[in-house]
């Protein structure tokens, strides 16, 4: 049960779906939300934020050491540990369109 | 590989008789472009597959007007000690956000729907702006490209060209056994969407230095909703991926996706005329803006490809595929290849 990191911040290691985007955080801080980091990390690795009509992008993040999605509205001091890789994975549509 | 902007863009339109609807900020996705110069000249062996030299975005002047009008954008990587390397692109990168930009003064009632504009495109310094106290401290630390010696000419003896071959592109490879599973699922979901990632290689010829990509199998996409016009893609999709990927442990990497296209329950729906639907425009080589956003999100890289199986209704089931040529996604080739194992299928991680 690794748990309860009490530094206020986190170095962190965030990847995209392809692992071909990989980026190094080194302050993560422990009081925001996983739903904060995501956002600020989407602008940082260039993810699309919206999908083709416009419309908000939602991505999870996903903890690799535990194997599940975190909840956007935990906080990343009691969930995340040192080193932690995180991948942000979208809910996403292909198809014909509207 | 970070992207920086001296210049900030702009799209200013203009209707037919010449009097100005306005200028908006140049909000388009640069990465696209981005990605494809630092592939191209990867390929060429003028950029280091782990190359992480800052790209930027830079005007071309128009040639008569000069600053601040453009007639394209340049994206310039550099690369330490050596000279930088650069892709120059055109105006029409700019079109499809003009013609956003039109609908927007369409729906404002400042132009009438069916009117013709025109638009320029002009660029102004970034002007410098105060570093930001707090913030993440955020470093790029992605692998160079994961690419494996191989001869290219030993794919090439045993493929058979699909579609049309622009010689420009990279070569890819799909196994049949792809295909076949592709077209089986398709069929076995007839008239919903369904799809899958394709996995495989990045492979750098010995002789040449070309990199080519051979996908060597796909996993079925799980934890999807589908219907006859979307198929979205899950948090879950993309971890049942990731397990399956793991499970196989032979080194592949993600190279795009595939889905299917159910034409003929799209023509169904609108009651098509036969005739109509011979020569329906959606029925080959059709890659919606939402194809587009999944590539985007997913698989940014410009080796990476997407399949689209087209199930008509007059014809057998056909394969279209589609990559980044020139920062933007196209119809393209590809080769074929026979299999020689039987083990493509990959089932969910348990």
């Amino acid at each position: 049960m690794g748990k309860a990191e009490t530094a206020m911040e986190i170095p962190l290691e965030i990847s995209d779906v392809s692992g071909q985007k990989v980026f190094s955080v080194a302050n993560a801080p422990a009081g925001n939300t996983v739903g904060e980091l995501v956002h600020e990390m989407l602008g940082k690795m260039n993810l699309p934020r919206n999908d083709a009509s416009g419309a908000p992008l939602t991505y999870q993040a996903r903890l690799e050491r535990e194997g599940r999605h975190l909840n956007a509205s935990e906080r990343i001091g009691d969930v995340l540990e040192r080193g932690d890789k995180l991948t942000l994975q979208p809910n996403i549509d292909a198809g014909r369109g509207r | 590989m970070t992207l920086t902007f001296p210049y900030r863009f702009a799209v200013a339109l203009f209707r037919e008789d010449g009097t100005s609807l306005g200028t908006v900020p140049a909000n388009r996705d640069w990465e696209p472009a981005h990605e494809w110069t630092r592939f191209y000249f990867q390929r060429r062996g003028e950029l280091a597959l782990d190359g992480d030299g800052s790209a930027s975005v830079l005007p071309l002047w128009e040639h008569t007007l000069g600053e601040p009008y453009c007639r394209g954008y340049r994206v310039q990587i550099e690369q330490p000690g050596r000279r930088p390397v650069a892709a120059d692109f055109s105006m029409t990168h700019f079109r499809d956000f003009a013609s956003a930009v039109a609908s927007v003064y369409v729906e404002r009632k400042a132009l009438r729907a069916g009117d013709r504009y025109s638009y320029l495109v002009v660029a102004h310094p970034t002007p410098e702006e105060t570093p930001k106290n707090g913030g993440l401290t955020v470093t790029n630390s992605s692998p160079g490209l994961p690419a494996r010696d191989a001869t290219l000419d030993s794919f090439l003896v045993r493929a058979k060209p699909s579609g049309v071959m622009d010689i420009d592109d990279m070569p890819v490879f799909v196994s049949s056994r792809v295909l076949e599973e592709a077209a089986e699922r398709t069929h076995a979901e007839e008239g919903t969407e369904t799809g899958g990632i394709l996995i495989g290689m990045l492979w750098r010829d010995v002789g040449t230095g070309e990199l080519f990509v051979e996908v060597t199998a796909q996993i079925p996409a799980e934890h999807t909703s589908g219907n006859n016009v979307k198929l979205t893609f899950t948090a879950e999709t993309w971890a049942a991926a990731s397990a399956a990927l793991r499970l196989r442990a032979r080194g592949e990497i993600y190279l795009g996706y595939w889905h299917s296209h159910p034409v003929r329950e799209w023509c169904k729906a609108k009651e098509c005329t036969p005739e109509k639907q011979r020569t329906c425009h959606l029925a080959k080589d059709f890659f919606s803006p939402d194809d587009e956003a999944v590539i985007r999100a997913a698989f940014p890289r410009a080796y990476s490809v997407a399949i689209v199986a087209n199930d008509k209704a007059f014809t057998d089931l056909t394969f279209s595929m589609f990559g980044n040529r020139e920062g933007i996604t196209q119809p393209r080739g590809f080769y074929v290849l026979e299999e020689k194992t039987s083990d493509t299928q990959i089932s969910r991680a348990e």
